[in-house]
């Protein structure tokens, strides 16, 4: 089905998910945490992947970050199986097409911000490691900081060196799991201005997030419930530029979110468009997929 | 399978990775400095088993020079034959001890592999000179040849040996140690004076090089007076009298004995089949003595370092499964950021190698410190380390880190992502 989708005629999808399922053995229990995802997601999307606690969201941001390999069902990195990579060439792929910023920012304690965003670089053994990692500092804007350590920098730098770390390695997407849930909301935006810059360049980023302003910034939200994909929806323009607005204005102008993503705005991959993972072509806003689930 | 997967990849890419084992050393170091403490209580057993290997090997070694040094100075072809009681089964005498001057000549005469002999008795004398006296001093009564023999002369310049005419004429002169000298609180002008021993007046001739001390015995308080002197002075010895003889080179030792044996035992009347009633002390005695004593402190330092190896081993074990633990959500991390298996296993085993080392490093410390003050007493012999043992105690502490810290670091390198990342 999914050959026939409009987009595989013309490129390769970034990512391709059919049919995901993921079961975790508790115990002698069976816990189903994706239940058949499919989903497809081209080059330079923002995506917000939102639902309740336990829906799955992280279980699938690890499957695409090749942190986690599914129990059933194909992910194709580029047109790559990655279910039929050896181990180390899973975690070349982790070190060099993903970028992974996490809720409690994991970097390593007694080392500088510049140490921790070369980290990355070391395993994949690129050259001018140095100036890679002081370039990702200057993109977060965390150059003064680069030699302080992690107990000397507030939650927000934290996360901007996380930001960095994933940055300095020059990834095909950047995986944030609820990258704003340790910080409070002008903190939050302001990683999410930085975000919405990134995505201005032409990063590809997907953001699991509960909070709905964040989600607005995104161009695509995808909802997940109980394991499954019950609503795929394109953000309407106005919607972003409210979900921005929402923000501190301070955090919204540094960055210059709004005019960049309208900008950017052309350079998506025009069949991704509101497809479904199915092939349908959905309307392009609010379309929510009913499939028998609470919704 | 995944283990020797694993491992193997860590053989072929070793080379590749001096940057990445860099990193990883002072990854470590900062760990170790982190928790210097535990560190270093885990590092004990190791720092117990380098020192004792430093200290041992270097000790025996140092013994064994001097020891080597001082079979050299005696003269390698030097034997020493005395009398001895020849007993039964159940320690009933059977023959007593018996040699005469008239034996030793003998001897003398009927040996072509000997190149010279001379009778000798060992004595403790009382030695007066001036107000200072020493008791219990040890005295040989020698022919004008004990200085070949022995290899033990006069220095020069410091008066002379006696003569074979001192030796006719059982004259009372002697030449003494330089220990004595400085027992006697005086100087070399003692030489041509007269010095009092047990009782008899006796001209100092000469004054013996230094020869040092060997054992804890100190071959500087010496007399050697003439035998035919020492004989008129003990009488009771004249029956049980002790030679030194020489040997043609080192090879004609094994004959000479054997002509000793023969003349002796014919002598002596003694059956075939009977003991002899005489001793010879030969220099591969002493050498065989000494190999064993080398052997039981290779046997005990063997003991020691397996052991405290082995705790060493485990304390690292220990406490790199600890630090794996700690540090399970890093190891998430680093493998989210591209680690792959054999980078973990690496830096975990660098983390264990390194750890032994500095205990290594630490005990090496440590016995170069026993060695040099134990080199500070005087009587102590030269202790040097010797640069083997120091390889041969590094070789050990790291193959210690690496035999211990294969499964902690194993089990760092197949941990889930996932799951190391959710770890609490
Ligand atoms: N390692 C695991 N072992 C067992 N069950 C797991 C494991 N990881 C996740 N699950 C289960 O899978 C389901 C989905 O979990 P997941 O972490 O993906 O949820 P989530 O959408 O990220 O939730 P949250 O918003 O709270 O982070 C949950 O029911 C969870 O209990
Ligand atoms: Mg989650």
């Amino acid at each position: 089905m999914i050959a026939d989708s409009p987009i595989s005629k013309t490129t390769a999808p970034l990512i391709e998910l059919a049919d995901l399922h993921k079961v975790y053995r508790v115990g002698t229990e069976l816990v189903h945490a994706l239940r058949g995802v499919s989903l497809l997601i081209g080059e330079n999307e923002y995506v917000a992947i939102m639902g309740p606690s336990g829906s799955g969201k992280s279980t699938m941001m690890n499957i695409i970050g090749c942190l986690d390999v599914p129990t059933e069902g194909r992910y194709l990195l580029r047109g790559q199986d990655v279910s039929r990579m050896s181990q180390s060439r899973l975690a070349r792929v982790r070190g060099r097409q993903i970028g992974f910023v996490f809720q409690s920012f994991e970097l390593l304690p007694r080392t500088s911000a510049l140490k921790n965003v070369e980290l990355p670089l070391t395993y994949s053994g690129v050259r001018h490691r140095r100036k890679r990692a002081i370039e990702a500092l200057r993109r977060v804007s965390l150059l003064d900081r680069a030699h302080h350590h992690p107990n000397q920098l507030s939650g927000g730098q934290k996360q901007r060196v996380a930001i960095a770390r994933a940055l300095a390695q020059e990834p095909d997407i950047i995986l944030a799991d609820e990258p704003t849930g340790n910080l409070d909301s002008t903190t939050g935006n302001e990683i999410m201005a930085i975000f919405d810059s990134l995505h201005a360049e032409g990063q590809t980023i997907i953001v699991v997030t509960h909070e709905d302003h964040v989600a607005r910034r995104c161009r695509r939200t995808i909802k997940l419930m109980d394991g499954q994909i019950v609503l795929d929806q394109m953000n309407e323009e106005r919607e972003r530029a409210k979900g921005i607005s929402t923000a501190e204005g301070a955090a919204a102008a540094a960055t210059g979110g709004s005019e960049g993503t309208a900008a950017t705005g052309g350079s998506r991959p025009h069949g991704t468009e509101g497809v479904r993972p199915d092939g349908k072509r959905g309307a392009a806003t609010g379309t929510v997929i009913e499939e028998g689930g609470p919704s | 399978m995944a283990a020797v997967r694993v491992i193997f990849g860590v053989l072929l890419f070793v080379p590749h990775q001096i940057g990445a084992l860099a990193t990883n050393v002072v990854t470590a170091l900062v760990q170790i400095w982190t928790n210097k403490i535990r560190a270093f209580l885990t590092v004990l057993g190791i720092i117990i088993a380098v020192t004792s290997i430093i200290t041992v090997v270097s000790f025996v070694q140092g013994f064994g020079d001097y020891f080597t040094n001082f079979l050299r100075g005696l003269g390698t072809n030097l034997m020493v034959v005395y009398p001895e009681a020849v007993r039964g089964p159940r320690g009933e005498f059977l023959r007593p001890a018996e040699m005469t001057v008239d034996d030793i000549f003998a001897v003398d005469a009927k040996s072509d592999a000997i190149r010279r002999t001379s009778p000798v008795i060992f004595a403790r004398c009382t030695v007066e000179y001036g107000r200072q006296q020493i008791t219990g001093l040890n005295m040989r009564c020698a022919s004008e040849l004990f200085q070949p023999i022995r290899n033990f002369y006069v220095e020069e310049g410091q008066g002379r040996f006696f003569g074979a005419i001192d030796v006719e004429n059982a004259a009372q002169v002697c030449v003494l140690g330089r220990d004595v000298l400085r027992q006697l609180e005086c100087d070399e002008s003692i030489v041509g004076d007269y010095i009092m021993v047990d009782s008899q007046r006796f001209k100092v001739l000469g004054l013996l090089e230094t020869q040092g001390s060997f054992m804890g015995d100190n071959n500087d308080a010496i007399i050697v007076i003439p035998w035919t002197t020492g004989l008129k002075m003990y009488p009771n010895n004249r029956n049980y009298m002790a030679f030194y003889s020489e040997a043609m080179s080192e090879e004609q030792v094994d004959e000479a004995e054997a002509q000793i044996a023969r003349t002796l035992r014919r002598r002596h009347g003694i059956r075939p089949g009977e003991r002899n009633d005489f001793g010879v002390f030969k220099q591969d005695q002493i050498l065989q003595q000494f190999n064993q004593v080398k052997m039981i402190a290779t046997s005990v330092l063997g003991g020691i370092v397996g052991i405290s190896l082995l705790v060493g081993g485990i304390g690292i074990m220990n406490v790199m499964l600890v630090s794996v633990t700690e540090r399970t959500r890093e190891i998430g991390l680093r493998k989210s950021v591209g680690a792959r298996r054999r980078d973990i296993l690496l830096q975990f085993l660098t983390e264990a190698v390194v750890l032994s080392t500095v205990g290594g490093l630490i005990g090496i410390g440590l016995g170069y410190a026993i060695c040099g003050v134990a080199s500070l007493h005087p009587k102590m012999v030269e202790v040097n380390v010797p640069i083997w043992s120091v390889a041969l105690a590094l070789g050990f502490s790291a193959g210690t880190g690496i035999f211990f810290g294969i499964v902690p670091a194993f089990k760092a390198a197949i941990l889930h992502p996932i799951d190391a990342l959710r770890h609490e």
